[in-house]
């Protein structure tokens, strides 16, 4: 394909559409001939005995069976097959029958089945104290509090952990944790981008409505709708105009001497190559240029999906126009609520008590304010899209319209050809592969790998989903069963006995699977950047409960910041605003969080589908030294010796638990008070030398990672 | 033998990756899979496949340089004042730019017709090699001989960070990979204890790319730049808390160790063990950079050579830092000094104001940097690179039609001098020339992929094959542009 693919076409020969493959030519002769393998020139040179002719040119050889495989292919009338991905799923596939009645529901007959295909026998279940860590990392981001812990491990019911994934499911953190995917998906940051990365300090309203369509679990059918054409909804409502910021979140260029319209172009571009990327796993920002080397989508088409996307009002203004004056979800509902509490004061005749002032001025203090959203240009100003020739935005090809390209399902005829069709046919009983990538998205959020692992490409160059027919399963139930519903999707896979598998692995598993591509063990992977910020603030009880809100800016080392002359401080937050979770961190575009940085976020200039996970000694001395988790262990220690009991072995063994769900084995706890009196013999307080404790727990790699 | 291993890990690496890496194996080559053991540092499970192929195996060829140090002058120096000289431009100064130079382009302030600029200093030839130096810098003169200069290097950007973010990634637009992410994702780091890619910024603030110009883009972060910070920390987080003393802190760390040992015995995991390794490392970073970074050990004929003050913030302390680390290992160090831009528009940013005052603060220390690496037979395998990101008009900038209180020059990217020396780089040569007034090549003009291609080969990589996937495409530092200039390699 690198020769003779859409790139490079080396003697005028492709093999990615089939009508082009079966042409002759530069030479003349036909490379492929249909039923007739001794005509085709391919064998011929696959076959040849001169290495300057053999194909493929400097490189090995194919092997005999190859070569037998490609001859059987054209004797058979060399059919071009669709890439799976491009197939619709069997609406007939289930689960398919096992030996023995191994598992749950579903999805563990598939898992069940595969792994004995390969030689593995599942681990045994986790421990309890594993399994609520373990459903409460993954469903809220954040450890167990002490109340569920306490019910889960001394119920004897026996829908006990199902009680408690709803209860976890129900919990306004569960937004929190599943934004964060989603916002880098969206490439969310509260700043413009390029050189002088100007704040956009409204945008968190945007964040927040996503973390409220989590917490509200809106379909994800609708979900979409939203965000990419929230403006073109008839009688939207302001949340739906809010959703359309998802699209803002592209950069704007503010320097001097640069050109709105290249820039314009390139946000416009970016908003094709994320939508594609996000809802149907597919590369398509190589198109810009030249048609796709491996995929079968045309220069032209990329433009014709361009068209979709060209039509807005924005235009990398430096004033981030357009904007709509507005207040976030969860804003809207304080007011109303602070609204009839103000009446029911009226109503009692307490109109000057201090309460009244109180409830009044917060009600005064939720002002809307200016958010850059989506808006279309009216018809009589809408814009031509043309293609760009090798890309250059200043060499205009034909004008092209609103289309589909035609390796994809066409859109149905009732669907507007603008943005809100493009978002009806993305969730489209048509389109197979929108249920297929989200699904896999959700299944990589919670083992750590997706079943197609490349979470982000679907295309012909993708891995090969490790369980075809479970992927399908589960996008078809996504669809009809789930409606759409991510919690519902979320509580399936992990009422899975393949979820609940302990994720310690016997030699054979690791020889067999180091990767756990068969998921024959519990995953075990290192918990993201938020998790390990949020955990250890939690653990401590320094974690803020406050949900929603603006970005705000904790703690970090001077001169961090100091990244331009242009503009911006880093204003420290106060209070219980210093203790929030990661997620409403600032995300400035130049300069994120650093100890994030260390633990693998992406910088958000673009839309990102996986975080690559590093194990660094940087991020050692974060865990070690990064006042968040010096404040941690001191106020962990101040729980230990407070509430731990009487002796130091009672309080240490205190501490572990709360960290880990479960008791330091003899050892451990031999070990961490061994650390405690050594550093009492060094002259340090009892507070002191439980603090060097506490950091230990918050060091282990147990809690550093999802296990 | 080291063939034999490549191959193998060639098979090894295509048995894991199988048809993605089987269909675009060609390309990818071994530059994808030579993702170099930083640190020692690893990524997890899954990502390992693509990932963690150690150290050498990522050369593509024998190197000439094992460490580079990049000198960039952050805002760009005049090279019409300091190394390419005009004397015809000196009979143009005061008249008027002919249209011809002005059709067609863009500039980043200079409007309607502005005046030609002589040079604003008198220049000489020095050395064997008769090279043109001005009297701004009384100390590079002496080194001439051993340098190459570049006279008509290229860029394709006018604004100061879409040029500094394409010098350093190879891109005008935030986002994608440093330079030095490039280098040790390629081959690795010499020195476990130290970060392999290492970031020295003096001068005001920092320079306008921002960090991007040495984050790791789509790269892994254990590749991103580290920042050596001459005030607080040197590294982020590298000192122990308050009250928490080195021996406590051993006695922490051993903890958590024996815990996590522990903890292996029922897990099994290998990424356990690394990260019992990575505490360890940590524990000797917390030695090392504080060790390295110390330059007051030096003795007083090295402060006096280079001009340092221990505890300032200081482009001689950086030179005198880079060579420490280059002594130590570390592989690309990355030095940014800012200040340079020179428009004429205020009593600062002028040719008389700031700009000399840069040239003082860097001649000094870049020749002695030059100087002490040579005597140290260290020149020979430390590549230095010295230059901004584009030069400056022979046109005195004019912003809104009338003329500047200062004199000064506008943006320039046609051709603008650097020079390199050391790292298997001809000594006293001169590749390129420009036109008269030095304002467009008229011979062998260096294109900053050029440059890059070059400065990858000399460290043993082949920027063809230097890629990593990303949406979809394999990227490379070069773009799809670069060729190596053989005519100034050794």
């Amino acid at each position: 394909m690198n020769c003779h693919g859409g790139v490079r076409a080396n003697g005028d020969l492709s093999f990615l559409f089939e009508q082009t493959a079966l042409l002759p030519a530069k030479s003349g002769k036909k490379a492929i001939i249909p039923f007739k393998p001794n005509l085709s020139e391919l064998i011929h040179r696959i076959k040849h005995e001169d290495p300057e002719l053999r194909m493929p040119l400097d490189a090995d050889p194919l092997s005999l069976d190859e070569i037998n495989l490609l001859e059987k292919w054209i004797n058979q009338g060399a059919k071009w097959g669709t890439h799976w991905a491009y197939i619709s799923p069997d609406e007939n596939i289930s689960p398919p029958k096992i030996e023995g009645d191994w598992g749950y529901n579903g999805i563990d007959p598939f898992i069940f089945k595969k792994m004995k295909s390969e030689n593995l026998t599942p681990s045994k279940l986790a421990s309890n104290s594993n399994l609520i860590r373990r459903a409460s990392l993954d469903i809220i981001g954040l450890p167990p509090n002490d109340v569920m812990v306490q019910q889960f491990l001394s119920s004897s019911e026996k829908n006990s952990y199902e009680i408690i994934v709803d209860e976890l499911l129900d919990s306004e953190h569960f937004g929190e944790k599943w934004a964060s995917m989603w916002l880098d998906l969206a490439r969310y940051a509260d700043s413009r981008g390029y050189q002088k990365d100007i704040l956009r300090p409204e945008i968190w309203r945007y964040r927040d409505w996503v973390i409220k369509a989590f917490n509200d679990d809106m379909p994800f059918d609708q979900f979409t709708i939203e965000q990419l054409a929230g403006d073109l909804i008839v009688d939207r409502s302001d949340d739906q105009l809010l959703a359309t910021a998802f699209h803002r979140n592209t950069m704007t260029n503010d320097e001097g001497g640069t050109k709105n319209e290249e820039f314009r172009l390139a946000a416009v571009m970016d908003r094709l190559s994320t939508t594609m990327e996000i809802w149907q796993g597919n590369t398509m920002a190589c198109v810009q240029c030249h048609s796709h080397p491996y995929d079968p989508i045309k220069h032209e088409e990329f433009y014709g999906m361009m068209a979709f996307f060209n039509n807005t009002m924005d235009n990398d203004n430096d004033n981030d126009y357009p904007k709509a004056s507005l207040l976030s979800p969860n804003e809207r509902l304080m007011k109303s609520i602070l609204e009839s509490r103000l009446s029911n004061f009226k109503s009692n005749g307490d109109s000057i008590s201090e309460d009244y002032q109180i409830a009044l001025n917060e009600f005064i203090s939720i002002q809307p304010n200016s958010v850059p959203i989506i808006l279309e240009l009216p018809i009589d100003s809408s814009r031509k899209t043309v293609v760009f020739e090798k890309g250059n935005w200043l060499v205009h090809g034909e004008e092209v319209s609103p289309s589909i390209p035609s390796f994809l399902p066409e859109m149905a005829q009732n669907f507007p050809k603008n943005r809100l069709g493009l978002a009806q046919w993305l969730v489209s009983e048509e389109n197979p592969l929108t249920a297929r990538v989200v699904v896999n998205r959700i299944w990589e959020q919670i083992f750590g790998r997706g079943i197609v692992t490349t979470v982000e490409d679907f295309g012909t160059q993708s891995e090969s989903p490790t369980h075809p027919e479970l992927l399908d399963w589960l996008a078809l139930r996504f669809i009809n069963e789930h409606q759409w519903s991510i919690k519902s999707l979320i509580k399936e896979i992990m009422m899975s006995k393949t979820y609940q598998l302990s994720s310690n692995v016997s030699d054979e598993q690791l020889a067999l699977d180091p990767y756990n591509r068969y998921l024959s063990r519990g995953s075990r992977y290192r918990l993201s950047a938020e998790q390990i910020r949020d955990q250890a603030l939690a653990i401590s009880g320094l974690l803020s409960n406050k949900v929603y809100g603006k970005s705000v800016m904790p703690p970090q080392p001077d001169g961090v910041w100091n990244v331009i002359r242009h503009v911006a401080k880093w204003e420290k937050s106060e209070g219980d605003d210093s203790h929030r979770r990661g997620i409403y961190t600032f995300w400035r575009r130049v300069s994120p969080y650093p100890s994030m940085i260390s633990f693998d976020v992406p910088s958000r200039e673009f839309c990102v589908s996986k975080r690559i996970r590093t194990n660094t000694p940087l991020q050692a001395l974060i865990t070690l030294n990064d006042p968040v988790f010096v404040e941690a262990s001191e106020a962990l220690a101040h729980l230990m010796i407070n509430k731990g009991g009487e002796s130091p072995e009672d309080q240490i063994s205190f501490g572990f638990q709360k960290a880990l769900m479960r008791l330091p084995g003899q050892s451990s706890l031999n070990h961490l008070s061994e650390l405690y009196h050594q550093q009492l013999e060094q002259n340090s307080s009892r507070m002191n030398a439980m603090k060097e404790v506490a950091s230990v727990i918050l060091n282990l790699d147990e809690l550093i990672m999802r296990t | 033998m080291a063939e034999k291993l490549i191959k193998e890990l060639h098979s090894k690496h295509e048995n894991h990756l199988s048809r993605r890496q089987f269909l675009g194996s060609s390309t990818l080559g071994l530059g994808a899979m030579a993702l170099g053991n930083l640190s020692g540092c690893s990524i997890s499970s899954e990502d390992e496949l693509r990932s963690n192929f150690l150290n050498k195996t990522g050369l593509h060829h024998v190197p000439k340089a094992k460490n580079i140090i990049f000198l960039h002058m952050a805002g760009a120096p005049s090279q019409l004042e300091l190394f390419d000289y005009k004397p015809l431009l000196q009979n143009l100064d005061g008249k008027e730019c002919p249209p011809s130079l002005l059709e067609g382009k863009q500039f980043a302030f200079i409007e309607g017709v502005p005046q030609m600029l002589g040079p604003q200093f008198s220049f000489n030839q020095y050395g064997e090699s008769r090279s043109w130096v001005s009297e701004l810098l009384p100390n590079f003169k002496d080194i001439v001989d051993d340098v190459a200069f570049l006279k008509a290097v290229k860029t394709d950007e006018f604004n100061h960070a879409p040029a500094q973010l394409f010098m350093h990634t190879g891109s005008p637009r935030i986002g994608r990979p440093g330079f030095g992410s490039w280098v040790t994702y390629g081959l690795g780091s010499e020195n476990t204890n130290l970060p392999g890619y290492v970031v020295l910024v003096s001068g005001q603030s920092i320079p306008s790319g921002g960090k991007s110009l040495w984050g790791s883009g789509f790269l892994p972060s254990l590749y991103q730049g580290v920042e050596l910070r001459s005030k607080g920390d040197p590294v982020l987080y590298i000192s122990n808390p308050e009250n928490t003393s080195r021996t406590t802190r051993r006695q922490v760390i051993n903890t958590i160790n024996k815990l996590n040992e522990i903890e292996h015995n029922s897990s099994n995991s290998p990424e356990t063990l690394s990260r019992i390794a990575q505490y360890e490392l940590a524990f000797k970073m917390q030695m090392t950079v504080p060790e390295a970074t110390n330059i007051k050990d030096e003795p007083d004929y090295i402060h006096e050579m280079y001009g340092t003050e221990p505890g300032e913030v200081s482009f001689a302390n950086n030179c005198l830092l880079a060579r420490r680390l280059a002594e130590r290992g570390v592989k690309f160090i990355q030095l940014f000094h800012r200040g340079w831009d020179s428009h004429g528009s205020n009593d600062f940013e002028n040719l008389h104001g700031g700009f000399l005052k840069r040239c003082e603060e860097v001649d000094k220390a870049m020749t002695a940097l030059v100087k002490d690496l040579k005597q140290r037979g260290m020149l020979d395998d430390t590549l230095v690179v010295w230059g901004g990101e584009f030069g400056r008009t022979p046109m005195q900038e004019n912003r809104g039609g009338i003329s500047n209180p200062f004199k000064g020059r506008d943006h320039h990217g046609e051709a603008f001098t650097m020079w390199m020396t050391g790292g298997g780089v001809k000594n006293g040569i001169t590749y390129g020339e420009t036109d008269e007034i030095g304002y467009y090549p008229t011979k062998e003009s260096m294109h900053i992929h050029d440059l890059q291609a070059t400065i990858l080969n000399q460290l043993g990589i082949n920027h063809e094959r230097l890629t990593y996937p990303f949406q979809g495409r394999d990227f490379r530092l070069t773009d799809v542009a670069g060729d190596v200039i053989k005519d100034i390699l050794a």
